[in-house]
């Protein structure tokens, strides 16, 4: 027998063994003239899988979803339609499919969060009153982190494309005007940033853009603030097997930071040396999304922290932070990446926290885990995997479990299926992560 | 009605089982990312996975964790899970209902799917929906994009698939007929 999230609140609440009578009384002086509202802010992957599970675990909840854009368009997998193997189509998602399971969704944006008297304020001039509010509004771009760069350029000449839409396409453009011979440079922030390993599956999609186009005297560089990368073994023998010569990475350590540019000559300015662009993408430092900024709930780097159980932030009680805004676990290497698959599942524990609470009942075990595929070339992706479990009451980074996909195995009749399968697997990870948050 | 069988539910049960209960709800939640809500995948790649036997979704689980059976990915993911865990997500899984995703394939390819079967009828039934032991998982209305991955897995030496018998079959397939094969069963309501 299954029973559902919503059902087992029910039985939680009428088994006297378990609850104390406080926990009971609050749901059951729950009536429907005085329903929990719940507020999400940020309708990307965290907030749309929040706003649905708390939904689907509690309906009586009313659950509002604000968001800016009527159409979403996923970053993961978004670098692929740079080299044009795939429609941009397929990964924009509207969002009817909440509105049908009850939630309200908002095409506003917020004005302001005060904290205090629990009420959230919209451009369109609207007050809402929240009991707990999720917030997941994405990353906000330090343009004035490299001196030259601005937000006009990056809708413009130079852009950043690390929010996927309308600059995803501009850059796009970009490289298909681009010369044979030319240089194609990708400067990446220090960390942590959006999708750790993002910029370097965008050098390999470029590069299978410019072999397949004949352009391959050209060149891939990139310009990076850190020494070293995610999936790095993997990618650099990615890049060697199917793009020979083609891809440069120049470490933080080795003046590989951007600290400049010139728009006009497309040139990229590190501490002592400047290269020339044919297509400059520059990606931005970045921080929390603006609203969490103005709330209050960043730290002295610009992140949310969080309590690593239930998502709640440490700043203001009621207030859950997910996605990329915020910081989940207290060490670099273990704390969870900026990615969807990150943000959906905190967007579960969160949803599961709220719904508890809001029914006068103890916060669950919180379950976080980490998928993340990249992928090269057709037929040619890897993964990282984090699974992380809750001992003595705090998050833990599971050791004997996770990591990356092998770089050698058996033979090359193995590692040619190990590729070619999880190539397949994120085409249909994506389907299933979008469905998962917007169906 | 629908509160009086949670309530006739709530009596046969200890307070453990029922948190138990929640936290393997929770758990089980974080399989729909890949797998779809609830197991019914809508990824032509990944498959669905509610309404396999429990078996046969405990036993994948514990080889892949054992590093008996080869995965590209859930190797490394179900490392992170307990024994216990794997048995009441298993458990789970199992009791929600299979729900085949029929997948239209024109008659010249059901034809010659239908044709090609014979090394898989014994086992998983003339339709893939009637495997004739637990062990075994049901193929209609599996995604064909992901029974043709996995067969590639089980055709390949150079992997660690554990099953003699499926392995030594999914040899005997021409590869032409893989396509046929897992279209035919994909397209199967039944």
């Amino acid at each position: 027998m299954s029973i559902n999230r919503r059902d087992f609140i029910k039985t939680l609440a009428t088994t006297s063994v378990v609850f104390p009578l406080s926990a009971r009384s609050a749901l059951a002086s729950r009536s429907s003239s005085a329903k929990a509202q719940v507020v999400v802010i940020g309708g990307g992957y965290g907030g749309a899988t929040a706003a649905k599970y708390i939904k689907h675990l509690d309906s009586a909840i009313e659950v509002t979803l604000i968001e800016k854009q009527a159409t979403y368009t996923s970053c993961p997998l978004s670098n692929e339609v740079i080299s044009g193997e795939r429609e941009i189509s397929t990964l924009q998602v509207g969002y009817d499919g909440l509105r049908k399971q009850g939630i309200h969704v908002l095409i506003d944006e917020v004005a302001g969060v005060d904290p205090a008297r629990k009420k959230v304020t919209t451009q369109h001039g609207k007050t809402l009153s929240y009991d707990a509010l999720v917030m997941s509004p994405g990353i906000a771009f330090d343009y004035a982190g490299v001196e030259g760069y601005s937000r006009e350029l990056a809708d413009g000449s130079l852009p950043h494309a690390w929010k996927a839409g309308p600059q995803t396409l501009a850059l796009k453009k970009q490289l298909e005007a681009m010369r044979d011979g030319g240089t194609f440079i990708i400067a990446v922030p220090k960390g942590p940033f959006r999708c750790p390993p993002g910029p370097y599956e965008r050098a390999a999609q470029v590069a299978n853009y410019l072999t397949h186009h004949g352009k391959a005297k050209s060149k891939v560089i990139l310009l990076d603030a850190n020494d070293s990368f995610s999936k790095k073994g993997l990618f650099e023998q990615a890049w060697a097997r199917q793009y020979p010569g083609m891809i440069e990475w120049v470490a933080g350590k080795d003046d590989g930071r951007v600290v400049k540019v010139d728009a006009k000559s497309k040139t990229a300015f590190t501490t002592f040396n400047d290269h020339k662009a044919d297509v400059l993408n520059l990606i931005p430092p970045h921080h929390a999304g603006a609203i969490a900024k103005a709330t209050g709930l960043t730290n002295e780097k610009g992140w949310c922290s969080v309590d690593m159980l239930t998502m709640e932030s440490t700043v203001h009680k009621d207030i859950y932070v997910v996605g990329d805004s915020c910081v989940h676990g207290d060490l670099p290497v273990y704390a969870a990446p900026k990615s969807a698959h990150s943000a959906s599942t905190q967007a579960k524990a969160a949803a599961s926290a709220i719904v508890a609470k809001l029914n006068g009942l103890p916060a669950p075990e919180p379950f976080f885990v980490n998928t993340c595929y990249s992928i090269t070339a057709p037929g040619w992706g890897f993964s990282v995997v984090h699974v992380y479990k809750v001992v003595d009451g705090k998050l833990v980074y599971v050791k004997e479990a996770g990591g990356v996909s092998p770089v050698k195995m058996e033979s090359e009749a193995a590692l040619k299926l190990q590729r070619r399968l999880e190539a397949e697997y994120a085409n249909g990870w994506i389907k299933n992560i979008m469905a998962d948050a917007f169906a | 009605m629908k509160c009086r069988s949670f309530l006739l539910f709530a009596v046969g049960l200890t307070a453990s089982a029922l948190v138990q209960a929640g936290a393997t709800e929770d758990l089980a939640r974080t399989c729909n990312n890949c797998h779809g809500m609830n197991g019914v995948s809508v990824g032509p790649t990944m498959p669905s996975i509610a309404g396999q036997s429990e078996s046969h979704l405990k036993t994948l689980m514990l080889q892949w964790k054992s590093g008996e059976r080869y995965s590209a990915t859930m190797g490394r993911l179900i490392k992170g899970y307990s024994d216990e865990q794997i048995a009441a997500l298993a458990i789970h899984f199992s009791k929600l209902p299979w729900t085949p995703v029929v997948q239209h394939a024109n008659a010249a390819t059901l034809a010659k799917g239908k044709a090609a079967t014979d090394h898989c009828e014994t086992c998983h039934g003339k339709t893939g929906g009637e495997p004739d032991d637990a062990d075994i998982p049901r193929l209609n209305g599996q995604w064909a994009e992901y029974l043709e991955l996995e067969l590639m897995k089980y055709r390949e030496d150079d992997v660690k698939m554990p099953h003699k018998k499926m392995r030594k079959n999914a040899k005997k397939i021409e590869e032409g007929d893989i396509t046929a094969i897992t279209r035919f069963f994909a397209a199967q309501p039944k």
